[in-house]
């Protein structure tokens, strides 16, 4: 089975459309939404609300930069530092051309870094890319969670 | 005010002038143990020591009334040798000297005093010049005394005397304008005058009666005469009053601020006494005039401060209105020379000097200020300068007074005033060179015929007011050059804060205001796709609308954001090839414009530019993709990219045969949003040329432009050359 994609996303025009384009995209992989980075480290840790889930990492982490409580790069910073959650690709998928962020996304070790395209073609594409790269062509590191496609929201 | 050379007066200086133990022939001495009253001394023109006793008898000194270091005191009269005599008494030390002097009829004794205070105080007090005071006390203290000739002088900071006023009867010289020379009244002379404010000398031509000790009692020599009015004064002054042809004089000091200022002197052709209530009427005139000219002086030098004051304050307000740099002192506006009455004024910054008005060259006035600086004081205050500073000499007749404060002395910063020679013609009363005779005894002056001295090297004197006024000068330019340096850092710091909140609103633009943008595009696209075939044609056609304004404004928000990134990073320059460059970027604009005629015309070989390659890139793109879009419709559109350079550098120029521009908008073709066609004419947010010129610019280079409309236009850009060391990226 294929790994599921984090998508963590506050702004649900955007989770929309973004789940629009990775339909377009025909991945077969499952989606799991969190709308901040609290949500998306309880996941990946598997604390809180998703203490019980199944064990194994996801695909990759489509991440916003901008979120609620603890922001992008804090999740990326901690994903990093944390032994087991180290090796997940992790994607900055986000509206900030600002040079700081990229360039601190990269310091943190961030695996690319997106600009939402103002085009939607463009964006749809985008997504597209990234998903059949990151969940499809990339060979996951051992130890993946196979689950079938459903959504959290 | 003498440049002249005068005699070695030390043999003046050490005469025993306040103890000469001897008095002058018109009056009677006695000396008195001042604790038990037992008489110690008599001068020897009493008949007997008999007569001296019986003199004491009638008449005793009151001891508890006398206190040391004040004028004689009356205390009676009696008569003596068929006259009536006052006496009076004084205490020196541990002694009392009684003086028994002729005296003036009972009936007048009151009239010289009555006279001072009635008639003269009045005319005093309404004098409003020093002129006119000195000219009143001269007239008032001939009416007074009857002496043949009043004299009022005024002691310069040399000593030297200066006749202020003159009131003399036919048959006596003038002196009115004449100068007296120092050593006519040595240094010794002018400090028992500056205590003792009283000197009578009835006759010149006197015999000095000798103190003589009483039986058994220890000798008088050096008895402290100084405020004895008998005291027997000096054999060189009664030489020097016979060769003035006056054997009668009396001296009234005029003390201010506890200084000798000058004195009153009157002179006789005759032999001629004073009585004792006389001279104390003549002593209170000397203290009128004394309490005059202080507040005359004190009045002058108000007026002057208040005045210097004011423009010192209208100065420093012109200077705080300007950006405070100390070259705005020179502007003409302020005129920094008239604040001293100078005729030139300069501002040293180490090596830099401004002048304004008549100034030395600035090189001598570089050394100059140099020089004053090494001194280390705040203010340098000289109206003879040759004498001061070696360089001086060079600086006449232009230049001899110069007044100089050091506003930093670590930076040798000051601000100078100068003056021109002032050639003195001195009119002396008498040639006042004084030569020591081969007898090795000093003697005075013979001569008191005018003689005339030229003085040179000097400028009229600074006034202590003006000294005053540009020491608060200073004091506020320091204060103004300090606000300044504080202004400078509270703007850097403000710049700084500013600068990251525009970092913050540059994030804002970039993150908050793509979002509606990409999310407008997005949905309408997405309801074009999902209802293709429900939508008319006009739906349709405003929803497309709707999809191509928000793209344009997410595109306008792109170059915004570039445009101020462009600002706040700092350059990573290097060399680059403009000829793989330029060609990089045909081929990807070929690309885009794919079925299109364009004739690009690369006329090599470019040059290797100095730059960051990145931003010149952007630059580069945004002149060809204008070149591009303003061709359309061009068949075919013509492109030529061409290597450029001008003194500053070498660069690129590139022409096109499209739309062009009037010239007359050159100016607004580089600005931010500036646009010279319609929107549906040419797309694009109208900020690319503004990159252009900020990326040229930040890399020190120029940028231009020429155009004819409907003709085409050319673009061109240089960069200077690499420098010859590698520049630190900002």
């Amino acid at each position: 089975m294929l790994k599921p994609i984090l998508l963590v996303e506050d702004d649900p025009r955007d989770l929309e459309l973004t789940l629009v384009a990775l339909e377009r995209s025909q991945l077969a992989n499952e989606v799991i939404i969190v709308r901040d980075g609290e949500a998306a480290l309880d996941y990946l840790q598997r604390n809180g609300e998703h203490t019980d889930r199944a064990e194994g990492n996801p695909a990759v982490v489509l991440l916003d930069l901008k979120l609620p409580k603890v922001n992008g790069l804090e999740v990326l910073q901690s994903v990093r530092a944390t032994e087991g959650l180290r090796s997940i690709p992790v994607v900055m998928l986000t509206s900030s051309h600002e040079e700081t962020d990229v360039l601190r996304s990269y310091q943190l070790g961030v695996n690319a870094y997106v600009v939402k395209p103002v085009e939607f073609k463009q964006f749809v594409e985008a997504i597209a890319d990234l998903g059949i790269f990151w969940a499809v062509l990339n060979e996951p590191p051992p130890g993946s969670l196979k689950t079938t496609r459903r959504r959290h929201e | 005010m003498s440049a002249l050379p005068l005699p070695d007066l030390a043999q003046c200086a050490a005469e025993p002038i306040r103890t000469p133990g001897a008095i002058q022939p018109h009056g009677r001495m006695t000396v008195l143990d001042a604790a038990s009253g037992e008489l110690l001394a008599y001068s020897a023109n009493w008949g007997s020591e008999r007569e001296v006793r019986e003199a004491l008898a009638l008449l005793p000194a009151d001891h508890a009334r006398l206190a040391p270091g004040t004028g004689p005191a009356w205390i009676g009269s009696l008569p003596l040798a068929g006259r009536t005599h006052d006496a009076t008494a004084h205490r020196q030390g541990d002694c009392v000297i009684l003086e028994y002097e002729p005296g003036g009829p009972v009936a007048t004794m009151h009239a010289p005093m009555y006279a001072v205070a009635h008639e003269v105080l009045p005319l005093l007090t309404q004098a409003d010049s020093l002129t006119a005071l000195c000219q009143a006390v001269a007239r008032e203290m001939k009416r007074l005394t009857g002496y043949g000739r009043c004299l009022v002088y005024r002691f310069d900071a040399d000593g030297h005397g200066e006749v202020l006023a003159e009131r003399a009867d036919p048959g006596y010289d003038s002196y009115a304008g004449h100068r007296f020379p120092a050593s006519d009244v040595p240094a010794q002379a002018r400090e028992l005058y500056r205590v003792n404010h009283i000197r009578v000398i009835p006759d010149a031509n006197y015999d000095p009666v000798p103190l003589v000790p009483a039986e058994g009692a220890r000798s008088p020599a050096a008895l402290d005469l100084s405020f004895a009015s008998l005291r027997s004064v000096s054999p060189v002054h009664l030489e020097y009053m016979r060769n003035m042809g006056t054997p009668a004089s009396m001296s009234v000091s005029i003390v201010s601020r506890g200084r000798l200022w000058g004195l009153i002197s009157c002179h006789d052709h005759q032999p001629k006494s004073l009585t004792f209530q006389a001279r104390v009427a003549c002593e209170h005139l000397g203290r009128l005039l004394s309490l005059q000219v202080q507040a005359l002086e004190d009045n002058t030098e108000v007026a002057q401060r208040l005045a210097l004051h004011q423009r010192v304050l209208t100065l420093v307000a012109l200077m705080a209105e300007t950006d405070g740099t100390l070259q705005k002192l020179v502007s003409p506006a302020l005129a920094l020379h008239e604040l001293t009455d100078a005729t030139g004024a300069a501002v040293v910054l180490n090596d830099i000097c401004w002048t304004i008005g008549k100034t030395p060259p600035p090189e001598q006035v570089r050394e100059l200020a140099h020089w004053i600086v090494g001194r280390g004081e705040d203010l340098f205050c000289t109206d003879r300068l040759p004498e001061a500073w070696p360089g001086g000499e060079a600086l006449l007749p232009h230049c001899a007074g110069v007044l100089a404060v050091s506003i930093s002395q670590v930076h040798r910063h000051v601000v100078l005033w100068f003056r021109p020679e002032l050639v003195q013609a001195i009119q002396w009363a008498g040639d006042p060179r004084k030569t020591l005779p081969s007898s090795g005894r000093i003697h005075p002056r013979h001569s008191f015929d005018g003689w005339q001295e030229l003085v040179r090297g000097r400028s009229a004197p600074w006034l202590q007011a003006q000294q005053a006024a540009v020491s608060e000068l200073r004091q506020a330019l320091i204060a103004l050059v300090l606000r300044r340096a504080e202004e400078m850092a509270g703007h850097a710091i403000e710049l700084g804060r500013v600068n990251k909140e525009l970092e913050a609103f540059s994030y804002t633009v970039s993150h908050d205001l793509r979002a509606p943008m990409r999310h407008i595009a997005g949905y309408v696209d997405l309801v074009l796709e999902d209802n293709a075939d429900k939508l008319d044609e006009r739906s349709h056609r405003y929803l497309q609308h709707v999809k191509d304004a928000a793209s344009y404004a997410g595109q306008l928000v792109d170059a915004l954001l570039d445009f101020s990134r462009m600002g706040r990073s700092g350059l990573k320059p290097g060399p680059v090839d403009a000829g793989a460059l330029v060609e990089d970027l045909v081929e990807e604009l070929k690309h885009g414009e794919r079925g299109r005629l364009i004739e690009w015309e690369i006329r090599g070989p470019l040059p290797c530019l100095w730059a960051d390659p990145l931003l010149l890139q952007v630059a580069v793109r945004n002149l060809l993709a204008n070149a591009v879009k303003y061709t359309r419709g061009r068949d075919p559109a013509r492109i030529v990219v061409a290597a450029t350079a001008t003194p500053l550098g070498p660069g690129l120029e590139i022409t096109d045969n499209g739309v062009g521009f009037p010239m007359k908008y050159v100016g607004k073709l580089f600005g931010v949003f500036q646009r010279l066609h319609r929107a549906e004419d040419f797309d694009g947010t109208g900020i690319g040329l503004a990159n252009v010129k900020r990326i040229v610019e930040r890399h020190g280079g120029t940028v231009w432009a020429r155009g004819e409309p409907e003709r085409g236009a050319t673009f061109g850009f240089v960069l200077p050359p690499a420098p010859s060391r590698p520049v630190e990226s900002s």
